[in-house]
C-alpha cells in the first residue's frame, strides 16, 4: 500500500474528461445529460460531486469509471483512454485499478463478510494466502475484525457498507468510486463511512471520487464540485494543504 | 477461491429446490420408463439370452428372433468346419394354433423346437435338466407358469397345436413371451407340428464356440460364405439387440419412449431454467457489483453454470435413490423392469443435459447484470 507522505499531488490528473457528451434515449425522448463536459480529478484526493438528483452526477461517475460508454469526447483514467478499451480490457482495467462502493451494499446473502471481500481478490490472480491476508487487513481497517464471519443478514446497514468498502479497498485500487455511500445510513454510521473514505484517500493515496448530496461529506472532501443540469456550478477546495493545480471546468 | 455457486445453493436451497425436484422427477420418470420398456421388450430376446449359444445363424435380413425363415440344414456342416466352433445344434421356430382342453378359443403359440440333450444349448439357462430330459419324450411340451391360465391346461393334460396332439410334461418359469405364448418341445416334436411343407431346414443354427469372446469375429467370418444358400450369422449379443431394437423401434414403442423423453426433457428444462433465472435475477445487483469490480462476465457465467450442474447432480442423486427403491418394489411385484448401463447412462446424460440447457438459459439473464445500472 502507498504511504501518505510519498504521494504528491500529480500534475497529470488521475481522471480526465475532455469535451464529453452523453445522452439517453428512451422511446422518442432524448435526454442530454452531459454536453461538452470537461473535468480533471486529481490523485490522492477525496473529491465530492454533489447536486440534485438528475443533474448527471451518477452518469458522470459511470463514465469516469468506465462503466458507461460516451457519445463523443474522450475520457482518461490513470493515463489510459477508456474509449480505446474493449469490454474485456475495460474489465481488466477495473479489476486492476478500481474499487466501487454503491448506495445499496450489494452483498451476496450466502457469503460471510470475509468471503465477500475475498471473492474479487480470487479473480485478481493473487495467491490464496495473499487474498486472505488482504481481506483480513481490509476488514480490520474498516473496524470489522470481529464481525468477519457474519453473513449480511447478521450485520447492520452501516456494517454492510463497511464490508462493501473493505471489498473495494482490499483490491488496493488507485481509483475508488462511491455512489451515495451514506444515503441509506443513519447519522452515526454515515459519519463512520465518511471517515473511512477520507482516510483511504489520505493514507493509501487513493483517488476517491464520491457522488453524494449528503452535506456531512462536504466538510471531509478535499474538493467539492457542485453540479446542476450537466454542468459544474462551483468548484471549491476545502483542504488548505492542497490548493495548487486548479483547473477550470467547462 | 470462494465457492460462490455452492454456498449460494446451500444457503438459498429453498430457492433452488423446485429446480432440483424438476430435474429429479424428470430423471426418475425417464429411468422408470426405460426400465419398464427394457423389461417388457427384453422378453423378445429371451430365446437368445436364455441360451448358451455364442453365434446364431439364420436367414439373411431377419429382424427379430420371432421372424426367422428356414435355412438349409447343410449349413450345419459349414459351421462345424470352422475350427472355432465346438458345438452346433438346430433350432426350430414354428407359429402354432393352440386348442386346449378348456374353452380358450384359439391361442397363438410360438413353438420352439430344441435339442433336449443334457448339454443342449437352447434355453440352457431356463430349463432344468429334469424338464429337458422329459422333453425328449414324444409329443412332450413345456410351458411357462404365467401362460397356464391362458392355455387352460395343467401338467399331464393334452392339447393340440396345429392339429397335432401334444402333452404338457412340465411347467417352467421365465419363458413369458410378448404377443403370444412360448411352447418348448424337442426338435422331433416340432417337426411333426410344422404343417408348412416348404419348411425343410431349421429356422436357426446355434453354435457354441471354443472361446466365447470370438463370437463377433466368427460371426463375421461365417457371414462371408454363400456356398450353402442364403444365410447370415450374428453374435448372440448382436442378435439379441437386433430383436429388442426391432420391437422398440418398429412397433412404435421406441418412438413413444423418445416422445415422452422429449416431453419430460422440455417440462423439466422449463421449470429448471425458470428457477435458475429467478435465482440469477435475485442476485443480479451482486453480480453487477462483481463485474464493476472487474470480475469478468465469463467468470460470472461459470458461477451460473456451476449452479446448474449442482442442481442436476443433486436431482440425479435423488432420482437414483428413489429409482432404486421403486425398481426393487417393482421386482417384488413381478413387474418386468430391467436397467442396463447404456440406459442408465442415457438417463444421466438426459438429466445433466437438461441442467446444462437450463443453465445456458439462465446465463442469458446475466446480461441484465450491467454495473452501469447500479449508478442510476
Amino acid at each position: 500500500m502507498h504511504s501518505a507522505s510519498a504521494i504528491e499531488p500529480l500534475h497529470t490528473p488521475a481522471l480526465r474528461a475532455d469535451n464529453v457528451s452523453k445522452a439517453f434515449v428512451s422511446g422518442h425522448q432524448r435526454t442530454q445529460v452531459l454536453d461538452g463536459f470537461s473535468l480533471n480529478i486529481d490523485a490522492a484526493e477525496l473529491t465530492l460531486i454533489s447536486g440534485p438528483s438528475g443533474c448527471g452526477k451518477s452518469t458522470l461517475l459511470a463514465i469516469l469509471s468506465g462503466l458507461q460508454k460516451i457519445d463523443s469526447g474522450r475520457v482518461w483514467a490513470l493515463g489510459s483512454e477508456l474509449g480505446q478499451l474493449d469490454l474485456r480490457a475495460l474489465e481488466r482495467f477495473r479489476l486492476q485499478h478500481t474499487g466501487f462502493v454503491f448506495q445499496g451494499f450489494n452483498l451476496f446473502p450466502a457469503l460471510s463478510a470475509f468471503e465477500q471481500v475475498e471473492l474479487p481478490l480470487n479473480h485478481m490472480g493473487l495467491s490464496r494466502d495473499e487474498a486472505r491476508r488482504r481481506a483480513r487487513l481490509s476488514l480490520e481497517e474498516v473496524g470489522l475484525a470481529h464481525r468477519m464471519r457474519l453473513r449480511p443478514s447478521e450485520l447492520s446497514g452501516g456494517e454492510k457498507q463497511r464490508v462493501a468498502i473493505a471489498r473495494a479497498l482490499a483490491k488496493q485500487p488507485e481509483l475508488l468510486f462511491a455512489d451515495e455511500p451514506t444515503s441509506a445510513l443513519d447519522a452515526a454510521n454515515g459519519q463512520i463511512i465518511i471517515d473511512i473514505l477520507h482516510r483511504i484517500a489520505h493514507t493509501h493515496g487513493t483517488t476517491v471520487l464520491c457522488v453524494s448530496h449528503d452535506p456531512r461529506l462536504v466538510v471531509h472532501a478535499d474538493r467539492v464540485l457542485a453540479m446542476e443540469d450537466g454542468r459544474i456550478l462551483s468548484d471549491r477546495r476545502t483542504h488548505a494543504a492542497v490548493i495548487d493545480s486548479k483547473e477550470n471546468p467547462a | 477461491m470462494v465457492a460462490l455457486a455452492r454456498k449460494t445453493l446451500v444457503y438459498e436451497w429453498r430457492r433452488f429446490l423446485p429446480a432440483m425436484l424438476a430435474v429429479g422427477f424428470a430423471g426418475l420418470l425417464q429411468l422408470l420408463q426405460i426400465a419398464l420398456v427394457l423389461g417388457i421388450f427384453g422378453s423378445t430376446s429371451l430365446y437368445i439370452t436364455g441360451s448358451s449359444a455364442d453365434v446364431w445363424v439364420g436367414y439373411p435380413g431377419t429382424q427379430s428372433v420371432s421372424l426367422g425363415r428356414t435355412i438349409d440344414a447343410d449349413v450345419e456342416s459349414r459351421l462345424l468346419m470352422d475350427p472355432a466352433v465346438r458345438q452346433v445344434e438346430p433350432y426350430l421356430w414354428i407359429d402354432g394354433d393352440w386348442r386346449g382342453p378348456r374353452e380358450t378359443g384359439g391361442v397363438s403359440v410360438f413353438v420352439s423346437g430344441i435339442d433336449p440333450a443334457a448339454d443342449g444349448l437352447m434355453f440352457s439357462k431356463i430349463l432344468s435338466p429334469e424338464l429337458r430330459r422329459r422333453l425328449a419324450e414324444p409329443d412332450a411340451i413345456v410351458i411357462d407358469r404365467s401362460a397356464q391360465d391362458q392355455l387352460g391346461i395343467d401338467i399331464g393334460q393334452t392339447a393340440t397345436i396345429n392339429g397335432q396332439q401334444v402333452r404338457v410334461v412340465g411347467i417352467s418359469r421365465g419363458l413369458r413371451a410378448l404377443g403370444g405364448v412360448n411352447v418348448l418341445c424337442s426338435l422331433d416334436t416340432a417337426r411333426r407340428l410344422d404343417n408348412d411343407p416348404t419348411d425343410t431346414g431349421p429356422t436357426y443354427l446355434v453354435a457354441k464356440l471354443r472361446d466365447a469372446a470370438q463370437a463377433e469375429t466368427v460371426a463375421m467370418r461365417l457371414r462371408g460364405d454363400t456356398a450353402f444358400g442364403p444365410y447370415t450369422a450374428w453374435s448372440a449379443g448382436d442378435f439379441a439387440n437386433l430383436s429388442v431394437r426391432y420391437w422398440l423401434f418398429d412397433t412404435g414403442a421406441g418412438a413413444g419412449v423418445l416422445f415422452l423423453a422429449g416431453i419430460v426433457f422440455l417440462v423439466g428444462a422449463v421449470i429448471t431454467s425458470q428457477t435458475l433465472i429467478a435465482a440469477v435475477n435475485g442476485s443480479v445487483r451482486e453480480y453487477a457489483t462483481l463485474n464493476a469490480l472487474g470480475v469478468g462476465v465469463c467468470a460470472l457465467r461459470k458461477v451460473v453454470l456451476e449452479q446448474a450442474f449442482w442442481v442436476g447432480a443433486l436431482g440425479l442423486l435423488g432420482a437414483s435413490a428413489l429409482g432404486v427403491v421403486l425398481m426393487l418394489l417393482a421386482r417384488s411385484q413381478d413387474v418386468p423392469v430391467v436397467l442396463n448401463v447404456p440406459a442408465a447412462l442415457a438417463c444421466i446424460v438426459l438429466v445433466l443435459g437438461l441442467a446444462a440447457v437450463s443453465g445456458l438459459a439462465a446465463m442469458r439473464s446475466l446480461r441484465r447484470a450491467d454495473p452501469a445500472t447500479l449508478l442510476r
